[in-house]
């Protein structure tokens, strides 16, 4: 009971700083004079991260086994892996877009997480004798971990397409807009703002495509890199689970249909890191490829759990409709 | 080594693709990649021994900017087919049919290697491979074709077109196992291994060897390019070697690097991948697999149970161990669910002898002599009662229900005249080998009884005694000759990908009088690199009083 209530009120914490966090985030985005209020964002950052991961150590104790056995727990994993690759970049002290992503994503996981659509997985769940192993940790954490940061390479990407498309957004709006908009909006300020700062500064106010192209080529560098993260992170998350089915299963690869969505989602990352070994198709048609694994990465992580299907059956649920 | 050419072979792009388009590279910049012909043959000649004969290659640019002229940088196909070409005619190798013969194979096999480790045709590889997966989880796999027939069917076919020759005629019913998948999966395999040969290799030859650049300009040209006044390249050396790079300085020149190891691992990624491949071919031709529902105190052959897969599957000796289940049991959490299954099991040998002895549960198999038993599944295999003092007697459980994670078994204990047609009896049913639900012959609940505690019930004037309940365990049975490679396979990939992560960073810099010319490029982080050099230069102090008599000593001293 008091694990319950010390888990509901991290939760209701973390939310409510990130809501927060995000609110300044937009204020600073509109009124750029406000310079104070992005260093409280950053502290609201670190709060989240504190009660997040409190969350997941108290989910340890009071369960007794890692906290990754069912849906509920693996998204608030996978906001706490937002949070991560969020902090990155921080420690390293250079100037990089992904905030504009990692924050909206770790409030729209968790937001989904707590909901009330999955309030009946919000209990910890014993462990089936399959999931009792080592591996567990290794390679749920590891996939969750890819997953995170192929999702910030991806929607990089997207955003790169946006950027890049801007004259006839038209087109894209309708098909993409709705599900990344928030992302997206940020770096539409973000790019506006350079734009209007860059015009100021600078007496050729006959470039503003160069201020575009940059941010274009700035985006394309970010998201090859961490989605190269990300596939290095999701091959071992693969190869963790082969090995554990191996010991488990009586077999290391069964085509089960999450393993095949995996696999799926490995080989469209794998096209996109050969893709940029094109100088041509670097940039766009990369981004395209990157976009595709969003979608990818949704149905693998979450299209297969609501069917419940196959081995892979843990972390299935229904919607209560 | 004349060094500019050395810095414009260590600019491929990259992996398969700058191979196959010639047409942007020649034109675009004709006198240095041509440049990028010669050395290279030059250096094969060189390295080779003249093996294979390269007579006449240095008319790479001229014969081969006319012809096809594709891939084929580093290996030199285009000489060979001119040399095949006009040999003939000319007369040089007239007579010798063999020479021809061999020319051809040589230029066939070349083409193909060519068509192989094209970039595009790798890349729409792929993109069939994922979506016939992607078909394989949409259509249900492995049913009877009547169910195929059922569910598209021809006279009302799904999306207006999609009917059950769709589905049958390829494979898709086993997507997995079907030819156009498998066949996919080997062209990619080959794919692979041509792109690993005429891209991948020649890259990391050429990435291997250091050079100086001697003109300011083309230090310049680099993708980061600064100079430094007032700097000693001594100094940047330092500066370098502190932040990891490997530093060779010439006279004015330097050259630095790190990170080579970044431009091995694809190679490494592609070796692993063709591992796996192998050991996976391995596992579907030259398995065993079996798998055996024995009741808790009986044996069983392990050369019974096994079923080869493949034409490569042979039984080995050690097919003849006897496994004996000692024990079967299972552990529950509190609230009733059960936490593990466990099965003792000992081996004998032939002679009888006790050869091992393991308890197995989920996820930690017994291994032996090459095979595998893993624990699967459970059943309840019998009851043990005693009916008013006498017996006990085994009544062998029947499953109800298989499917789902509740398991439910039950039997029946007939109470007198058992020649009837219409035998009342009690029922007893279980849901796992913990509790034994009790009816009466009218169908009435009357009680639950766990076997451990021998509690009596009274039923229809009959004392019934549980006494034991009898698991059956189910276990599956493997030898996988394939997967010590695929192992292998794993092992390599994980690694090689994790170290492909790094950059492959190189810098050159000059001294021009008091001014260093300083410029890089990096293969993958380059907003990382851009940003390290920009610390990195910030750090080389700044020579307030120089005149040219120190940097021409510090020149000479080193």
């Amino acid at each position: 009971m008091l694990f319950a209530t010390l888990e509901h009120i991290l939760t209701h914490i973390s939310f409510s700083t990130i809501s927060i966090v995000i609110t300044i985030h937009l204020i600073t985005l509109l009124v750029r004079e406000l310079g104070g209020l992005r260093d409280s964002s950053e502290k609201g950052m670190i709060a989240t991260f504190f009660s997040i991961t409190g969350f997941l150590v108290s989910r340890w104790a009071s369960s007794g086994h890692f906290p990754l056995s069912n849906l509920y727990e693996s998204l608030i994993f996978l906001s706490w892996a937002l949070y991560i690759l969020h902090m990155i970049p921080t420690i390293q002290n250079s100037k990089n877009d992904l905030s504009t992503i990692t924050t909206p994503s770790t409030i729209l996981t968790q937001g989904f997480a707590t909901s009330g659509l999955l309030t009946e997985m919000h209990q910890s769940t014993i462990l089936v004798p399959a999931l009792q192993s080592q591996w567990l940790m290794m390679h749920v954490s590891m996939m969750l971990l890819s997953y995170a940061t192929l999702l910030c390479g991806s929607l990089l990407s997207a955003a790169l397409l946006i950027i890049r498309f801007r004259k006839n957004l038209d087109f894209f709006s309708k098909k993409k807009k709705n599900v990344l908009s928030k992302t997206f909006f940020f770096n539409e300020i973000e790019y506006f703002y350079a734009k209007r700062s860059a015009l100021k500064s600078t007496l050729f106010p006959s470039f503003p495509n160069y201020y575009k192209y940059q941010l274009i080529e700035r985006l394309d560098s970010w998201s090859y890199r961490v989605i190269s993260l990300g596939f290095t992170l999701l091959t071992i998350g693969i190869l963790c689970g082969a090995v554990w089915a191996n010991e488990a299963w009586g077999s290391y690869w069964n085509w089960d249909p999450k393993e095949t969505w995996a696999f799926i989602t490995w080989t469209i990352f794998a096209i996109y890191l050969h893709s940029r070994t094109n100088p041509n198709w670097k940039g766009t048609k990369s981004a395209f490829v990157a976009s595709i694994g969003f979608l990818i990465i949704w149905i693998c992580y979450f299209g297969i759990n609501l069917l419940g299907i196959g081995l892979h059956s843990y972390g299935s649920f229904t919607l209560p409709i | 080594m004349p060094s500019p050419t050395c810095y414009l072979l260590l600019n491929p792009a990259c992996s398969c693709r700058s191979y196959q388009r010639p047409g942007l590279l020649l034109p675009a910049a004709p006198t240095p990649r041509r440049r990028v012909h010669v050395y290279c043959d030059a250096q094969r000649r060189g390295s080779s021994g003249g093996g294979g004969g390269g007579v006449k290659r240095e008319a790479i640019p001229a014969g081969a900017g006319k012809a096809k002229k594709q891939v084929v940088f580093f290996d030199a196909a285009p000489p060979l087919s001119q040399r095949s070409g006009g040999g003939g005619e000319d007369g040089e190798v007239a007579g010798k049919k063999e020479n021809a013969a061999l020319g051809l194979v040589r230029r066939v096999t070349k083409r193909t290697l060519s068509l192989l480790s094209n970039l595009p045709l790798a890349i729409s590889e792929m993109f069939a491979i994922a979506a016939l997966m992607a078909l394989g989880t949409v259509i249900d796999q492995g049913e009877a074709p009547s169910y195929y027939f059922e569910k598209f069917p021809e006279d009302n076919p799904v999306f207006g077109f999609i009917t059950w020759r769709w589905i049958l005629t390829p494979g898709f019913d086993h997507m997995f196992s079907s030819p156009v998948f498998l066949g996919l999966l080997a062209l990619l395999a080959t794919s692979l291994m041509a792109c690993t040969y005429t891209t991948q290799i020649p890259i990391v030859k050429v990435a291997r060897r250091w050079s100086f650049m001697h003109s300011a300009g083309s230090i310049r040209k680099q993708e980061f390019a600064d100079s430094l006044p007032r700097a000693s390249i001594q100094d940047l050396g330092v500066i370098l070697m502190g932040y990891g790079y490997e530093v060779f300085t010439k006279g004015p020149s330097l050259y630095a690097f790190k990170g080579l190891a970044g431009r091995f691992a694809p190679i490494g990624v592609h070796i692993a991948m063709l591992f796996i491949m192998a050991g996976a071919t391995l596992s579907a031709t030259g398995s065993f697999k079996g798998s055996v529902d024995v009741p808790q105190g009986l044996n069983f052959v392990i050369g019974d149970v096994m079923k080869p897969k493949g034409f490569l599957s042979f039984a080995p000796d050690v097919f003849n161990t006897e496994v004996h289940v000692n024990r079967f049991f299972m552990e529950y959490y509190d609230s009733g669910e059960v936490s593990q299954f466990y099965s003792d099991l000992s081996l004998f040998d032939l002679d009888g002898k006790e050869v091992m002895r393991k308890t197995i549960k989920v996820n930690d198999p017994l291994r032996y002599g090459g095979f595998t038993i893993y624990q699967t599944d459970w059943g309840f295999s019998a009851l043990q009662v005693k009916k008013n003092g006498e017996g006990p007697f085994n009544l062998a459980m029947a499953p109800l229900k298989l499917n789902g994670d509740k398991k439910l078994f039950g039997t029946l204990l007939p109470l007198e005249n058992s020649g009837s047609s219409n035998v009342k009896g009690i029922s007893m049913l279980a849901r796992d080998l913990q509790s034994i639900v009790l009816y009466d012959q009218e169908g009435k609940f009357v009680g639950v009884r766990r076997p451990s505690s021998k509690l009596p019930i009274e039923i229809d004037g009959n004392e019934i005694v549980i006494e034991d309940a009898i698991g059956s365990t189910g276990l599956d049975l493997k030898t996988d000759p394939g997967v010590p490679i695929v192992y292998a396979g794993f092992g390599a990939l994980m690694l090689t990908t994790c170290i492909s992560y790094l950059s492959h960073s190189q810098i050159w810099a000059l001294q021009d009088g008091s001014t260093v010319v300083v410029g890089g490029k990096t293969n993958r982080a380059k907003l990382e690199f851009s940003e390290e050099m920009n610390r990195l230069l910030d750090k080389v102090p700044e020579l307030i009083s120089v005149n040219e008599n120190t940097i021409d000593s510090k020149q000479s001293a080193a």
